[in-house]
């Protein structure tokens, strides 16, 4: 009886031990270690030779000017990429909503991108992009407009970047609001066209309320990927040209090997960061979002 | 309750094996890299007790030689371990230099770091600093080599603090490559000094419609040439003491003088990603007639150069000057199997069969009196006299970015050669924050 009793009260915890124990290894205990990290100036060949600087690494992040620089490029990059891709993802999901062989084929076109390796899509762009043969500038010349220098100068490096993230991504979100928008009941469809309601009134107040949980997600998700965008960055500008494209991710990037304490550092300030923009996004839009 | 007891212990089993599978990751795929000859000595096991099936003693060599050149490269470890019966080297391709520099720093914390290592030159400093490199001096002196063996150009990464810490391997030096057809077609001569070298960028410059359609002039996007040109103008790029920067007005000089020429149309310069393929293109298709480059890519450049392709000297403002590159050969001092280690390195360096045709091979310079003096050396310079001017340049090598501080100050080095050549940035105030960066990261 005591015995059962004992199990009763230590079941769940055997239960989720396994989870525990993978959760523990891969993401709270790299955590902490990176905290601790972020407190050293850090020599990884010989640990002896490291020296405990208390919160030195963080007072030069706030008084590096290349951080801001990162930060705001950051920031830049996440508003661009998140309000274009909402906005296009959307206006292809309204277009695409109805269940037809034609949409079902355009649709399955807009998703490719989305299973082909970033890697390849950033290499493939590059060549477009180049500014002397690229097809891009071919195209604008052909149509009488002056070329752009893409990814090589840094007034135009980081909305190029933005452009390959977004057409990377439209598909998979308007996936996700083709299948949000036809599981919205047509009754409520049906009640509208009777009270003769306006189409944009009709998106505007019921088709916008009903999917906004999956924009919600959308959203933020989208944020915190963007946040932590890396893989486009290192392939097609390497950060640059002179640091316009270097975001907060690159950024710890480029002092792997140098100083890890101070790459560590900027990994917990990022880290804070994504942490209250969820925080934030939740207090504000979970009043908004309207459950069915 | 019984029968949840297998799911929990399966799905523990489970989690074991996906740690077991990270940790055995890395070992596992040297096996895979390192080519055909290894394959008898794959995996950890062999690492571990340092025997292999065959009772060799088998050695872990990283290097970052890909593509052709990796291809000489496995086959020169080949001829070693046909070459005696004691000691398997497994070599493995480990990316670019940076890349091998990451994969070391972890690799040494983990205690899972090669016996032998390539490091990029200036990389060495560092880890040296940190005492993971072997002193090599008591092998040399055990086996009879001493430094007077090598060419002193290409020592000057060898010594950390008095210990001699790596050997030079694949060494080169920026040379400038000439497109000789292009040159007599106007009826220039090889330019000798910046100012002539000025004179004959412009006049290879073809412009149509306000577009540039060929340069005078291109080289990579990499802190090496801007810091030849300093030295050239009779700067150095640390002090002595290595406290700060050691020129006053050469940085600022080399920097307009480059500007000057991009403004004019005769300078190119290229985009940073990739800029080294870039600028060969440009060069072996006729779009630029000077390049500044490495000696190493010379086969690369005879082969697909259409014309009378010919190199010379860096020009000259104040002196003549080269800094080198490539990469060293260190041993791990953490290493179980040292002395294997060392007769593979003791062949590198002292075999026909070794190092030596390896250069041969690739056109990376040659790099022991041995060498030089032999008569396969001899004759491949009189085949190709192109390299032979790389070599003859060592005798104004000078490395002056020698600091255990390089990574980090190459760093914001890059920084400013972005902002001055990519934005326009005014380059004295350029230069000037990037000086107060360098005194901030060397007083550390």
């Amino acid at each position: 009886m005591n015995r059962r009793r004992v199990w009763e009260t230590t079941r769940p915890y055997a239960l989720i031990l396994p989870a525990m124990i993978a959760l523990f290894l891969f993401v709270v205990y790299p955590v902490f270690y990176l905290i601790k990290l972020s407190l050293y100036k850090y020599n990884l060949l010989n640990k002896d030779k490291s020296k405990f600087i208390g919160l030195d690494n963080y007072r030069e992040i706030f008084t590096r000017d290349d951080f801001y620089h990162a930060l705001a490029n950051t920031a830049i990059y996440t508003v661009g990429v998140v309000l274009c891709t909402m906005l296009f993802s959307l206006g292809v999901a309204v277009w695409l909503r109805k269940r037809s062989r034609f949409n079902a084929i355009l649709q399955a076109g807009l998703f490719t991108p989305h299973i082909i390796s970033i890697v390849s899509i950033a290499l493939v762009w590059m060549w477009l992009m180049e500014p002397g043969h690229g097809l891009l500038n071919y195209v604008l010349k052909a149509f009488g407009l002056p070329g752009s220098p893409w990814l090589q100068s840094s007034s135009t490096s980081m909305i190029s970047v933005i452009l390959v993230s977004v057409w990377h991504s439209i598909g998979y979100y308007a996936l996700i609001m083709v299948a949000a928008l036809q599981s919205i009941p047509p009754t409520i469809y049906e009640a509208a066209a009777l009270d003769n309601a306006s189409r944009f009134k009709v998106f505007w107040k019921i088709t916008l309320p009903l999917i906004s949980p999956q924009l919600f997600f959308i959203l933020v998700i989208m944020t915190i990927g963007s946040f932590k965008v890396f893989d486009t960055v290192k392939i097609m500008t390497g950060g640059g040209p002179n640091g316009s494209t270097t975001t907060l991710v690159y950024y710890i990037y480029e002092f792997r090997t140098t100083s890890i304490g101070f790459a560590s550092a900027t990994g917990v300030v990022l880290m804070a960061i994504i942490a209250v923009l969820t925080f934030v996004y939740f207090k504000v839009l979970a009043q908004r979002i309207h459950y069915q | 309750m019984k029968n949840k007891f297998p799911f929990i212990a399966l799905t523990l089993a489970l989690i074991m094996t996906l740690l077991a599978g990270c940790g055995g990751g890395g070992s596992g795929s040297e096996g895979e890299t390192a080519g055909t000859d290894s394959k008898a000595a794959s995996g950890e096991a062999s690492s571990d007790s340092g025997n292999s099936g065959s009772g060799k003693e088998t050695i872990q060599f990283w290097h970052s030689i890909g593509g052709k050149n990796g291809e000489f490269l496995d086959a020169m470890i080949k001829r070693f371990n046909s070459s005696q019966d004691k000691v398997e080297v497994v070599g493995t391709f480990q990316g670019s230099y940076q890349e091998t520099v990451t994969k070391l720093q972890q690799a040494v914390a983990a205690k899972t770091a090669p016996d032998v290592t390539m490091l990029e030159r200036s990389n060495v400093q560092l880890f040296a600093d940190a005492e993971v490199l072997e002193d090599l001096a008591p092998y040399m002196e055990k086996s009879g080599l001493s430094k007077d063996d090598f060419e002193e150009g290409l020592m000057g990464h060898s010594y950390f603090n008095d210990k001699l810490v790596s050997l030079p391997f694949n060494r080169s030096t920026p040379v400038m490559h000439i497109n000789k057809s292009m040159l007599d077609e106007k009826g220039l001569s090889i330019p000798t000094t910046w100012d002539e070298l000025k004179k004959t960028a412009e006049a290879l410059v073809v412009k149509e419609n306000g577009e540039v359609k060929r340069y005078g002039l291109t080289m990579p996007y990499d802190t090496w040439y801007p810091i030849a040109m300093i030295t050239q103008a009779g700067g150095k790029f640390f002090n002595d003491e290595g406290t700060s920067v050691g020129y006053t007005t050469e940085a600022s000089k080399t920097f307009k003088y480059l500007k000057e020429l991009q403004n004019a149309g005769a300078l190119y310069y290229p985009p940073s990603q990739d800029s080294g393929n870039i600028t060969n293109q440009m060069f072996t298709s006729g779009k630029v007639g000077i390049l500044f480059q490495s000696t190493g890519s010379i086969s690369g450049l005879t082969q697909g150069a259409k014309f009378d392709y010919v190199t010379a000297f860096l020009p000259q403002d104040k002196q003549f000057a080269t800094p080198t590159g490539g990469g060293n050969v260190a041993m791990m001092a953490a290493s179980k199997h040292k002395d294997g280690a060392w007769e593979f390195m003791h062949w590198l360096m002292t075999s026909p069969e070794g190092a030596q045709q390896f250069v041969i091979d690739t056109g990376y310079l040659p790099f022991t009196k041995q060498m030089v003096e032999s008569d396969a050396v001899k004759q491949l310079w009189e085949k190709e006299p192109n390299r032979k001017v790389a070599f003859e340049q060592l005798q104004y090598a000078v490395d002056t970015n020698k600091s255990v501080q390089w990574p980090q100050v190459e760093q914001e080095f890059n920084k400013a050669i972005q902002a001055i050549m990519y934005d326009n940035k005014d380059v004295d105030a350029t230069l000037n924050s990037y000086k107060e960066e360098v005194d901030r990261i060397l007083k550390n």
